[in-house]
């Protein structure tokens, strides 16, 4: 089992690998943990056609109502912040350290406020996942989504702590622009989960 | 590894003196694993009675509670102090990396294996033995099935345990065997073949293989669950699996951790396939188990988040009472309980080609190799894996024929089902093409090849008769399925993973496998393998009902018949077990390239140096150019070097395209 017993005592990690192709190995990561994610969107969105469609549930559930307005309010603010992250990204690609900083923050706190908002919501909505079909089919799909804002605001707090702390440069922004896809993808993801469960 | 200290020199200086650990719990390893075990179970315990004595519910210890938190923070505690995140988290917080986070490569002695390690030649051999272990584990319960059923009424189980039993078979031998065995040998076998160093993120790989056993483990605590282990087949179907009992949920968290597992490791594969070739290695110079793989790891990155949600909501079905499957609720709010048939089936199966097309390209590999002959119809062989990942996303319904869902669905899944059978087909035409007039070395591999040809076309055959609607209905839930699954998965999957592992075994451990024993094995498996399942296409058309403890007397001969041949095909596997132990020990040494292949893992030594190669080689030919004269597939020389070599004189980036 003396599998490999040459030591490279002061090579730390792998020789780079030759490129053989022009995407970034965790941009192209991203983009495909993005598909998953999509697909597990998918199976839920699975659970709310065949409670809508097949099953012709009526949508919502007799006697309860959605805020589409206060909610529609919220996704402009989900919305806005993927327009201060890019901010952020255009700044820090320019040198621009404060625009990166201010982007940043405003990401986060937009997130926020719509992640308060939308537990908000929840407190006053009137209705329990265990009360009908369609109350476990509108907790499971915002919950998810929820869940995806919480994943992603962990995910720009440390980019947001560590842009104060004077890192990335105009050459070396992965860090924050990776995160940022999947900012991207949260805000795409919600317009869906809007749309469907709110507005239709 | 483990006891290096860490460099405080960048680090800022502490304000607060901390309560001194002992050193053993501050390294990673199997003592804070340990540590941080407890403490996610103790997180389970806190946050379970806080809520619900928020909540005002008695009681306020709520064990089934209790288990479900424990059973997701209890291994996350287990991957953090074993130390899969340690990186991260340093990064994460600004701390300094530490190298031995980042770069332990290479295994020095045995307990190396036991440490979390980045080296893709290291978890490959983490992930094979791993999955052996739960071969062995999966078989012996095989074993406590056939001596159930040796004769007809109830023997020593009871029906409960007998369901538990056959259910944790099934699940063990899917999830934590023929998945992460392929996922073990690719990782071993793949960035050798494509030139790489390594796999594109060596740490996400080393979480990778970690999350496996803890969701084996999950899996097999269910027998100490009060109320038995679960017992709804590997299925779990709704409305049977939300009404179970507490056991069924280690089934529902267990497929999730060997569902990230999965994903994880497929991005991983995909994105080291694109971006980490060696140069001239375009798509269509890539080996086949790459493309075995490639495709594999499209359909799991695409479909197993769909098994991952159908247990959540088996989850909150069950543990919060949410009603995604309840048919009465209310008036009329209806949940659908066939959903969940769809949801599962449109990654499970999927989830047989997962467990297939890696398999496909190990034969690929052995048949090239030991017929001596360049592969037939090498772009069709690729693109019929392409088809078989689109095409394996319309058939799942194939598996609800009987469920009641809309008959009209039906049709149109006979047929997509009967299509996918075509690129088999154009794979098993090519294999057989590639053998016509081939110098056949018929040694161990070969033999577990080409035992794969005939057992899988079997169980293709009995695929395509499955699909036919009036026929699956009148074999439905009967022995018939169970012999079609195990000639594709044991005849199938299994005989590919023998042949991987009596092919590379050499140039994993640098040591011989004894192909006298190795030959005994192969007939022993093979003729054993039909004699316990080809007669169970008879017993089951006669209409024996799989999944249940005792069965009719008229079947008691072929049963008796069967469970002897089991138990033969039982102990067949302790001649491989030996083999692999007594080889891997005192083995003849193995040369570099013992089957004289000409891709590129086989160029290094056996095993590979740490690195992979000194300097990255580079491809100037197909993979299976066995027999043409003058043929090359990768050139170990500095680039220039390299094209003056293969007599090119232009620049590479205009050769491309010429």
């Amino acid at each position: 089992m003396e599998a490999a017993a040459v030591t490279h005592a002061e090579h730390h990690g792998p020789p780079p690998a030759h490129r053989s192709s022009r995407v970034e190995a965790p941009v192209l990561g991203m983009l495909l943990f993005i598909i998953s994610e999509v697909m597990i969107f998918g199976a839920f969105f699975t659970a709310y056609f065949f409670i809508r469609v097949v099953t012709h549930d009526p949508w919502p559930a007799h006697g309860t109502k959605l805020p589409e307005a206060v909610a529609g309010v919220n996704t402009a603010i989900l919305l806005s912040s993927s327009l201060t992250i890019h901010w952020a990204l255009t700044s820090i690609k320019n040198g621009n350290r404060f625009g990166l900083k201010a982007g940043m923050a405003s990401t986060f706190l937009l997130g926020l406020t719509f992640l308060f908002v939308q537990i908000n919501e929840y407190v006053h909505i009137g209705f329990a996942p265990h009360d009908t079909a369609q109350g476990t089919i509108f907790y499971s799909l915002t919950g998810l989504h929820g869940a995806h804002v919480i994943i992603g605001l962990g995910a720009l707090l440390i980019v947001t702590i560590r842009s104060f702390r004077g890192h990335y440069s105009p050459e070396h922004h992965q860090g924050m622009e990776v995160p940022g896809i999947y900012w991207h993808f949260v805000d795409a993801m919600w317009i869906v989960v809007y749309t469907t469960v709110y507005v239709l | 590894m483990s006891t290096t200290t860490i460099p405080q020199a960048a680090a800022p200086p502490q304000v607060k003196t901390r309560v001194p650990l002992p050193p053993k719990l501050r390294a990673p390893g199997w003592y804070r694993a340990a540590l941080f075990s407890v403490l996610g179970l103790g997180f389970a315990v806190g946050i379970t009675v806080l809520i619900r004595w928020l909540q005002h519910q008695h009681p306020v210890v709520d064990g089934s509670a209790i288990t479900i938190v424990g059973l997701f923070s209890a291994p996350l505690g287990f991957l953090v102090g074993i130390g899969t995140c340690d990186y991260w988290l340093h990064w994460a917080a600004g701390r300094p990396t530490r190298p031995e986070d980042h770069s332990g490569h290479g295994a020095h002695s045995w307990r190396d294996y036991f440490r979390v390690n980045t080296d893709h030649k290291v978890i490959g051999i983490q992930y094979t033995v791993t999955s052996f272990f739960f071969l062995f584990v999966g078989g012996l319960l095989a074993m406590l099935i056939r001596a159930q059923l040796a004769k007809p009424g109830m023997q020593f189980l009871t029906e409960e345990q007998y369901n538990g039993v056959f259910s944790v078979h099934a699940t063990v031998l899917i999830f934590l065997f023929v998945i992460p065995v392929f996922a073990g040998l690719a990782n071993f076998v793949l960035p050798l073949m494509i030139g790489a160093p390594d796999m594109a993120f060596p740490r996400l790989n080393a979480l990778s293989y970690w999350l496996l056993p803890l969701g084996g483990v999950i899996m097999l605590m269910s027998f100490l669950a009060p109320g038995g282990s679960f017992a709804s087949g590997w299925t779990a179907y709704a409305p049977l699996s939300t009404t179970m009992p507490v056991g069924q949920l280690f089934f529902s968290i267990g497929v999730q951790f060997a569902g990230f597992s999965s994903i994880f490791t497929a991005l991983n594969f995909l994105v080291t396939i694109i971006t980490m070739r060696a140069p001239g290695m375009s798509f269509f110079r890539m080996p086949l188990l790459v493309w075995a793989n490639f495709s594999t790891s499209l359909l799991v990155v695409i479909a197993t988040p769909f098994i991952a949600a159908s247990q959540f909501f088996i989850l909150l079905d069950s543990s919060l009472h949410f009603h995604f499957f309840d048919a009465f609720v209310g008036d009329h709010n209806n949940g659908n309980v066939i959903m969940y048939q769809h949801v599962f089936w449109f990654y499970s199966h999927p989830a047989v080609y997962i467990m297939m097309l890696p398999g496909f390209g190990i034969i690929s590999e052995i048949i090239a190799v030991k017929s001596r002959k360049p592969i037939f119809g090498y772009r069709m062989m690729a693109f019929s894996l392409v088809a078989i990942v689109v095409l394996g996303f319309t058939v799942w319904a194939h598996h609800m024929f009987v469920s009641g869902m809309s008959p009209w669905i039906r049709i149109p899944m006979m047929v997509t089902t009967a299509v996918i059978a075509v690129p088999t087909g154009i794979k098993i035409f090519s294999w057989l093409a590639t053998l016509w007039r081939g110098v056949l070395h018929l040694d161990t591999p070969m033999l577990f090849a080409l035992g794969f040809l005939t057992m899988f076309t079997l169980g293709g055959i009995s695929g395509v008769m499955l699909a036919m609607i009036p026929f699956d209905i009148h074999v439905s839930q009967t022995y018939f399925i169970v012999a079609h699954i195990h000639y594709v998965l044991f005849g199938g999957s299994l005989f590919t993973i023998f042949a991987g592992v009596y092919y590379w075994f050499p140039k994993m451990t640098g040591r011989m496998l004894d192909d006298r024993l190795g030959k005994w094995h192969f007939w022993m498996t093979f003729i054993f393998f039909n004699l316990t399942f080809a007669p169970m296409h008879l017993i089951g058309i006669q209409g024996m009902p799989r999944r249940v403890a005792e069965y009719a007397s008229k079947f008691a001969a072929w049963n008796l018949f069967i469970s002897i041949s089991a138990f033969i095909l039982g102990a067949s596997i302790l001649i491989f077990l030996y083999n692999v132990v007594a080889s891997w020990r005192y083995g003849p040494r193995a040369s570099a390239n013992p089957w004289r292949a000409l891709t590129l893992e086989w160029q290094v030594s056996s095993p590979p140096p740490v690195f992979n190669f000194d300097a990255v080689p580079t491809v100037v030919g197909g993979p299976y150019e066995y027999g043409v004269p003058g043929a090359v597939h990768g050139i170990f020389k500095a680039p220039e070097e390299t094209r003056v070599a293969a007599g090119f004189t232009t620049p590479p980036s205009q050769q491309r395209h010429e």
